[in-house]
């Protein structure tokens, strides 16, 4: 445990390695398109269109509220999924390298964290640029969302490890993570939100994923924390993912090259 | 102070992992109470290589010279066995991959050089002499996917050659590679192997290996049977070649040494 601790921290302290190829990995995923990173922008522009207008009115919302909350729930929720299904690739497309230059595997988990992060932090305009379309409130309250993207980095940190590890060896995880994420889409606020469930809203209570999401949005859209039991559901999600990657570090480290 | 030590090291692969184990199978096998089928590709090396020495290695393919190879270089855990190396390790092997393919050749070098333990410092200073080395001219502005594989290597050495490593691991890199470049690579090697401390050069090169190495390792699945002076175990090396024509490669495929104790191909609990 303490060897895999050491790699960790060792992969770590190699930032200019993972940063330089996880912007890398950014600058790719574009690099034969027309318009590039505009397709973040474009992408999520007809989500919340599209969304915002039928679901909208579906759901007799307040638009000004809606989009902005609309927004920041797809942002948070595109990172959460990329995370998912890049974090699963991360050893596996990393194989060249692992397998012909004797760096610490870690960099490749951290590789992966900055190319979800960058391209979450891009998208991240949108609802900069929604914010301001609808004069979002801002005020002290607003900094409560650093505390909150603090411990969602922290969680996507470890399931991307987690997803890396078990998708080296068991091919089918990349593909159920996915399913599950769609599944968890519609137990999730995005699109509507939590209080119109009325006596099914003990589901959304207990998905940890809501909490997740609404410690990063509640202070962006409203200004202020979010419900202290969310903080709490979050960090015991982080603890429960923190505890599950450091056993599978611990137990699989030592593999990975093998199964690659 | 560069060295490698090498003490009863055993690696084996485990057959269902290589073959991306799914669910199902790891079920089956935990329910069966099966252990998954193992190849021994190393079996109980020992040995220890000083600062100063370069060391061919020699054996028939599938003798485990590469799976060596990446045990010093710290890429493959063994499963049991120390391995103890001091110094900067610059592998060389298996250049077709790790490349990023959407990247163009100066990108590639930046980042390889990176991974490979350069400073950017260093690189900025020394990318344009890695590019002229690799002779690619032109090419280098554009992503690598357009590259032969004679191009990959060109880039692949051109920039692990400019490491300078203390310890430097070479597997027979030079068979894609047309005869100016090898030409200009065997240079170049000569230069890094007279640099660096330590120098494992894997080859089937029987005829150049006593210029490069004055000692020599031959392996046959997975062990070492002999360990000395170049040209003694090149020697015996053909003797056992010219008794027994592909003696060795026989042995390897019905998966038993002579003398040695044999490696199951499958072993069951």
């Amino acid at each position: 445990m303490r060897a895999a601790f050491g790699d960790v921290a060792r992969s770590a302290g190699l930032w200019h390695i993972w940063v330089r190829l996880g912007l890398q990995d950014v600058r790719h995923k574009f690099r034969r398109s027309t318009v590039g990173p505009a397709w973040i922008f474009l992408n999520l522009g007809f989500l919340i269109a599209a969304i915002g207008v039928i679901y909208g009115r579906l759901l007799g919302q307040d638009m000004h509220d809606y989009i902005p909350y609309l927004t920041a729930g797809l942002v948070i929720w595109q990172y959460l999924t990329s995370s998912v299904s890049e974090g699963a690739h991360a050893f596996v497309n990393s194989e060249g390298y692992i397998k012909q230059i004797s760096l610490p595997i870690y960099v490749y988990i951290f590789r992966c964290l900055v190319n979800v992060a960058v391209t979450g932090a891009i998208s991240f305009a949108v609802f900069l640029v929604v914010a301001a379309l609808y004069r979002v409130r801002v005020g002290a309250g607003t900094l409560w969302v650093l505390p909150g993207l603090a411990i969602l980095m922290a969680c996507t940190l470890c399931a991307i490890a987690i997803l890396a590890h078990l998708h080296a060896r068991f091919r089918d995880i990349a593909p159920m993570a996915s399913v599950a994420m769609q599944m968890a889409f519609y137990v999730t606020p995005i699109i509507y939100r939590a209080e119109s469930l009325h006596s099914l809203r003990w589901v959304v209570d207990l998905n940890p994923l809501y909490h997740l999401v609404e410690i990063v949005r509640r202070p962006l859209v409203a200004a202020e924390p979010a419900a202290s039991v969310s903080y709490l559901a979050a960090g015991l999600l982080l603890a429960a993912l923190a505890g599950s990657a450091a056993g599978i570090i611990a137990y699989y480290r030592r593999r990975i090259v093998f199964a690659l | 102070m560069a060295g490698i030590i090498l003490q009863d090291v055993d690696l084996e692969f485990r057959v269902d992992a290589l073959k991306h184990d799914t669910f199902r199978s790891a079920l089956v096998r935990f329910l069966g109470r099966r252990t998954s089928r193992r190849i021994k590709t190393l079996q109980s090396i020992s040995l220890r290589i000083e600062r100063g020495e370069r060391v061919g290695l020699i054996g028939h393919n599938g003798a485990g010279k590469t799976t060596l190879l990446k045990v010093m270089a710290g890429i493959y855990p063994p499963q049991r066995g120390l391995v103890a190396t001091e110094g900067h390790i610059c592998p060389l092997f298996e250049v077709v991959t790790g490349f990023e393919w959407d990247a163009s050749g100066w990108e590639n070098i930046r980042t390889r050089a990176l991974l490979l333990g350069m400073s950017p410092g260093e690189i900025d200073r020394r990318i344009e002499g890695i590019g002229r080395f690799s002779n690619l001219g032109e090419f280098l502005d554009i992503p690598v996917r357009h590259y032969s594989q004679g191009m990959h290597l060109r880039l692949a050495f051109a920039t692990s050659a400019a490491v300078e490593p203390e310890i430097l691991l070479l597997d027979e890199v030079m068979a894609a590679g047309d005869v100016a470049f090898i030409d200009t690579a065997r240079r170049r090697m000569n230069e890094l192997m007279t640099r660096a401390s330590i120098v494992v050069f894997a080859t089937h090169s029987l005829d150049m290996l006593p210029h490069f190495c004055e000692r020599t390792i031959l392996l046959r699945h997975g062990r070492i049977v002999a360990d000395g002076p170049t040209r003694e175990v090149v020697q015996r090396y053909e003797e056992a070649e010219a008794e027994a024509p592909g003696a060795f490669a026989e042995d390897a495929r019905a998966g038993r040494a002579g003398g040695a104790p044999s490696a199951p191909a499958s072993s069951a609990k």
